[in-house]
């Protein structure tokens, strides 16, 4: 079983957020002992959205974490925030609207559109389905990965946390053409890059509203934390065909141990979505497909 | 009747275009394939990659333009000099040179021109006109309406598909404003109608996602025939919230106008299921334009309207504080 921690921070302020991402790293005994010369950084900036809908990762926490590695190992690697082209969000639009080039200019850190890099074209058998990703060559030149991702409900697949957010690794722009067998995609980007952390930006969630929970999760599963993150949201994990599959292909472990903030705490905090909710939610989409398709 | 442009709101006025009774829609032009195949399956035989071959078709004696605001100038020019009669969705222009320009062009060739504001084709924002002029709120002295969304970034279709956004929309020279000339110029032309001539404005911009373009204003009108408003548009919200509040000396009213209610969306849609057809604005306004050439008459919103509108838009952008 892998080890999923919970903090809150006490306000909102930078220094509570770090102090709040540092205990989480250590409540999953996370080293800093190590050699890094490369990080790559990959938020959720899934579109236009401001971070305060709860949407897309913070740029503060992505500073904050910045700092965190910065002031922790005994070298000062590169860092590089990146993000990939989407069917409907371009990253040079997206990575000024939601405050990112402030940030690389602040911290002096890189902003990579995946799109635009050199890639290799990798084909992956998952579940039955050939897929064929586009990887960033970045991925194999880096010592260091983290994930930070948002924690919310996705139609589609049920929750987009960590194995989701790693979807925009694959450069391809084009990714609705994966939309047929999204839970696969998923699992297959999960197989050829694995993140060395997972650090969730719970500052503000998004469940059936938005809400400022000033939380932060952090793993080295992602398969554990998404798992733990499905249990905050009232999902069962094994309901979640993608975190099914991802366990089959041993990307990561379905258990996990909650350690840090009470886990019945979080959980009664999250916005989950009532069973009152879930059946408005199954009437409004057979309605949709009744009128709208 | 010929169309030029087919997407997001070029959609909609080809959809109620087939169902006008006066008028028959000849032809469309589009740059994009999808939208030209859309058109075809709704049965219209004469498409154009290029609108010029529209305009050169004689059959069509008016056009309806819905273009990006960076092609209004040249569309607008090329229509009025092949005699058609043009309407326009809004804003008239990126700019007031620009839209004098236009002006003048549509006078030098004798054609009508009208403009598409279809919140001036609401019921329920004809009737407040129609109070308004019967003196049923006294004096009007406050009013204040809000129209704020996600812009061009808002899903479509009413369905949560995010939908890729056009790269003139991200950019000053091209779009000429923010929100404040998408959402605004439709609650100033709005006022204007209501109230008469502004007098003076000023205006607080938002910039909070770092573009050129302002992505909320909020602008104070002082209007000559004495009533202040506020007008609050905004392009920064995943939700939707249409208003007017209307504060006289004999009444006030505080009027919700989007979203709609649920119930109200059921019935819509059962009737289109049905195949009942229901009159909204985007129709009625169109119906109303043919009437006017039918019977020679001056289109409103017109493009003198539309430099006004241009015009008040240029002043709050002079008289602008940014907060940021």
């Amino acid at each position: 079983m892998s080890l999923v921690s919970f903090v809150r921070a006490n306000d909102s302020s930078i220094d509570a957020l770090k102090k709040a991402i540092k205990r989480s790293l250590n409540l999953i005994r996370f080293s800093f002992a190590r050699s890094i010369n490369k990080i790559v950084i990959k938020p959720n900036m899934c579109y236009y959205y401001p971070p305060s809908t709860g949407e897309v990762t913070s740029p503060q926490f992505v500073s904050a974490v910045i700092d965190i590695f910065r002031e922790n190992l005994s070298i000062n690697p590169d860092f590089f925030i990146v993000e990939s082209d989407a069917s409907a969000m371009k990253c040079k639009y997206v990575f000024k609207m939601l405050g990112y080039h402030r940030i690389a200019k602040e911290k002096n850190v890189k902003l990579i559109n995946l799109s635009e890099e050199k890639n290799k074209i990798v084909d992956i058998k998952v579940n039955g389905w050939y897929l064929r990703f586009y990887i960033p060559e970045i991925f194999h030149e880096s010592d260091f990965l983290i994930n930070v991702p948002k924690i919310k409900y996705m139609a589609d697949v049920k929750i987009t946390c960590a194995l989701k957010n790693m979807y925009g690794c694959n450069a391809y722009p084009r990714k609705s053409i994966y939309h047929v067998a999204l839970n696969e995609a998923i699992v297959g980007i999960n197989k050829i890059i694995k993140p060395d952390l997972v650090i969730v930006d719970g500052l503000i969630v998004y469940g059936k509203n938005t809400r400022r929970l000033n939380l932060v999760m952090a793993s080295k599963d992602p398969v554990a934390l998404d798992a733990a993150a499905s249990n905050v949201m009232g999902i069962d994990p094994t309901s979640v065909h993608q975190l099914v599959l991802a366990s089959k292909e041993n990307i990561g472990n379905l258990e996990f141990i909650p350690v840090g903030e009470a886990f019945s705490y979080v959980k009664q905090s999250f916005p989950a979505k009532s069973v009152k909710d879930k059946i408005r939610e199954t009437l409004a989409s057979t309605y949709l497909r009744i009128f709208h398709e | 009747m010929g169309l030029i442009g087919i997407g997001g709101q070029g959609r909609i006025h080809l959809r109620n275009c087939l169902r006008l009774k006066k008028a028959k829609l000849i032809g469309v032009a589009d740059i994009s394939e999808t939208s030209l195949k859309f058109a075809k399956k709704l049965g219209i035989r004469n498409v154009y990659k290029n609108y010029d071959d529209l305009l050169s078709n004689q059959q069509i004696d008016a056009v309806i333009i819905s273009l990006p605001n960076f092609l209004h100038f040249e569309s607008v020019t090329k229509a009025a000099e092949a005699g058609k009669d043009i309407f326009l969705e809004k804003p008239l222009a990126r700019n007031v040179a620009e839209g004098r320009k236009i002006l003048s062009n549509v006078k030098r060739n004798g054609v009508k021109l009208m403009l598409g504001y279809n919140m001036r084709f609401t019921t329920t924002l004809r009737k407040l006109h129609e109070k308004i002029a019967d003196g049923f709120f006294g004096e009007v002295e406050i009013v204040q309406a809000t129209n704020v969304s996600h812009g061009p970034f808002t899903p479509k279709g009413g369905i949560k598909t995010l939908r890729s956004v056009p790269s003139w929309w991200f950019n000053k020279d091209l779009a000429g404003g923010g929100a404040l000339l998408d959402l605004g110029s439709h609650l100033i032309n709005l006022l204007s109608w209501y109230f008469g001539e502004v007098k003076n404005v000023e205006s607080y911009l938002g910039y909070k996602f770092n573009m050129e373009l302002e992505d909320s204003a909020i602008c104070i009108l002082k209007f000559r025939t004495g009533p202040l408003a506020t007008i609050n548009v905004g392009w920064f919200s995943k939700d939707l919230i249409q208003s007017i509040q209307i504060c006289g000396t004999a009444k006030n009213l505080s009027m919700h106008l989007s979203p709609p209610s649920i119930s109200h969306l059921i019935f819509r849609d059962i009737r289109r299921k049905l195949g009942i057809f229901k009159y909204d604005s985007y129709y009625t306004e169109l119906k109303y334009f043919v009437e006017c050439l039918w019977n020679d008459a001056s289109p409103s919103p017109s493009g003198e309207e539309g430099l006004s509108d241009l015009q008040v838009i240029s002043m709050a952008y002079k008289h602008s504080h940014n907060l940021a």
